[in-house]
């Protein structure tokens, strides 16, 4: 009855500490960091390391009472690894910057050094643009905002793009290019750009998703972008064109909605096969945790993907909220999850 | 403090397997079986909103025939309830369902996922108000709204 996979996650850390369900985790793409957020208005910064015996170890840093007055959705890291970014349900986006050590070499407080405000309900998703100039937010309000970041923690509104019909639940900037993604619970996704001589705009509609789509991820080479949705499916988009994307591939065999998705870089770079897309993990409401390996199809236009590891109950009967590949180098066999259990999980995938 | 209460007893109620261990002990840890009337007993009594003194059975929203279980045979895993609103326009159709789905997260095992849904054909709006009923987020959101759930607190509490 078992189903053979290549690969299989194992259990590398089960990290507790928030007394209510854990919405969202962002992995520092600069440093060992890795930050949780949760209903119960913290934020929870877990560092890790390679212990004598060349182990893994995860252990708390640090636990931010951020003082939003409603439950932290979504945490983002810039580009350095320096900021942290907050976006909780009662509307407002915070921005965190660690103080310098003291002088016995105590590492310094985390303080909010801005409170963006702005968007009229709850905030849902934010994200820094690859160089780490822009930051984007959306919310039940129905509008995805562009902020610009300036020095002293400054930021200055863009645009207030309202394209979406109903609530925006996620926003993803492409890997290396200005180009911003929102998923929405009026079933579509939207594409926006920066016209130099006017503001931004949406330039383009994604429609396909049979309901809400709950999470974005671009592939490493920006060629592609997934999507994941409440219709239990995951999409493969195709950017075919400047401003057009094709959807090419329907993941299918999640039993409920997927709340999360993420495309990591899989083996790129460690063979040599230049068709390799890297490899989306998936997860949502049946708890069951998906990893799919992608690859570019000389003869079509479509990819193929392949299950390659499947592991229910990671997070016993509860849902899963987050899915996210590590993105340093060294670590990127490293796969956090986060759930309604208050419960955060470390898994390293490995061909089994 | 006490809204932070309500709240947290929504997503993480305690695990079947690990607590209510006395009633379990005295079963030598079979597990109960849940059926349809038995989660009919849970919500019949609820009232509605905009009919503080009459229930929800009196007023034939809820029924036992309504309610599905689902999942593998000696595994059941999933909840459907469906119920009718009074007229097709019925407003209050989204507290009803939220009120539903807020005893039975705190009543039932948290093995069981939870689909909430108004009869087909029973409500003008039915796609939109399934809709924003099996939303998570959204559901999450209305349970930090004090005034929300102060109205599905009064519901719960039914006629006395």
């Amino acid at each position: 009855m078992d189903e053979d996979f290549s690969h299989s996650l194992q259990k590398v850390a089960e990290l507790g500490g928030h007394e209510e369900e854990v919405w969202h985790i962002a992995w520092n793409p600069a440093k060992s960091l890795l930050a949780s957020c949760s209903s119960d208005k913290s934020v929870r910064l877990f560092t890790y390391n390679h212990d004598g015996e060349g182990t893994l170890k995860f252990s708390l840093a640090t636990s931010i009472p951020t003082g939003h007055l409603k439950t932290v959705r979504s945490v983002a890291w810039s580009p350095s690894g320096s900021t942290l970014a907050t976006a909780s349900f009662d509307s407002n986006i915070g921005i965190w910057e660690q103080e310098q050590p003291d002088e016995d070499g105590h590492s310094g407080e985390w303080e909010c050094a801005s409170l963006l405000e702005g968007h009229e309900t709850e905030c849902k998703s934010v994200a820094y643009s690859s160089t780490g100039t822009l930051l984007a937010s959306c919310s039940r309000d129905k509008t995805v905002w562009v902020w610009e970041v300036q020095p002293d923690s400054d930021f200055e509104c863009m645009g207030v793009l309202m394209e979406h019909t109903q609530d925006v639940k996620c926003v993803a900037w492409h890997p290396t290019e200005e180009i911003l993604a929102s998923g929405s619970y009026d079933d579509t996704i939207k594409i926006y750009v920066d016209d130099p001589q006017d503001d931004w705009f949406c330039c383009t509609t994604l429609t396909g998703h049979e309901s809400t789509v709950w999470a974005l991820g671009w592939s490493p080479n920006g060629k592609y972008l997934a999507s994941s949705s409440d219709d239990k499916t995951v999409r493969i988009w195709k950017r075919v064109g400047e401003y057009e994307f094709k959807c090419v591939l329907v993941l299918e065999g999640h039993d409920r909605s997927v709340y999360s998705v993420s495309w990591g870089v899989g083996n790129i770079g460690q063979e040599a096969d230049p068709l390799n897309l890297g490899r989306i993990a998936s997860a949502g409401g049946d708890g069951i945790i998906r990893v799919w390996d992608l690859h570019e199809n000389p003869s079509s236009d479509k990819p193929t993907a392949k299950l390659v590891a499947r592991l229910p109950s990671a997070h016993g009967t509860y849902d899963i909220n987050t899915v996210v590949w590590c993105p340093r180098k060294g670590y990127q066999d490293l796969l956090a999850t986060s759930g309604d259990d208050g419960m955060v999980k470390i898994w390293k995938i490995q061909a089994s | 403090r006490q809204l932070s209460a309500a709240k947290k007893s929504l997503w993480m109620m305690t695990d079947d397997s690990s607590d209510g261990s006395e009633e379990m002990d005295a079963e030598e840890g079979e597990e109960e079986e849940i059926d349809q009337d038995e989660i009919f007993d849970l919500i019949r009594n609820i009232c509605d909103p905009e009919h503080p003194t009459t229930t929800l059975e009196e007023l034939h929203v809820v029924s036992a025939s309504q309610i599905f279980i689902g999942g593998s045979n000696n595994k059941p895993n999933t909840v459907k309830v469906e119920f009718t609103p009074t007229v097709p326009h019925c407003g209050a159709s989204t507290y009803i369902g939220l009120s539903i789905r807020v005893r039975l997260i705190r009543s039932l095992p948290t093995r069981f996922k939870l689909d909430i849904a108004v009869k087909p054909g029973s409500h003008q709006s039915e796609h939109a108000v399934n809709k924003q009923l099996n939303d998570k987020e959204r559901v999450a959101a209305a349970l930090e709204n004090p005034a929300l759930v102060k109205m599905i607190e009064t519901c719960l509490t039914g006629r006395e």
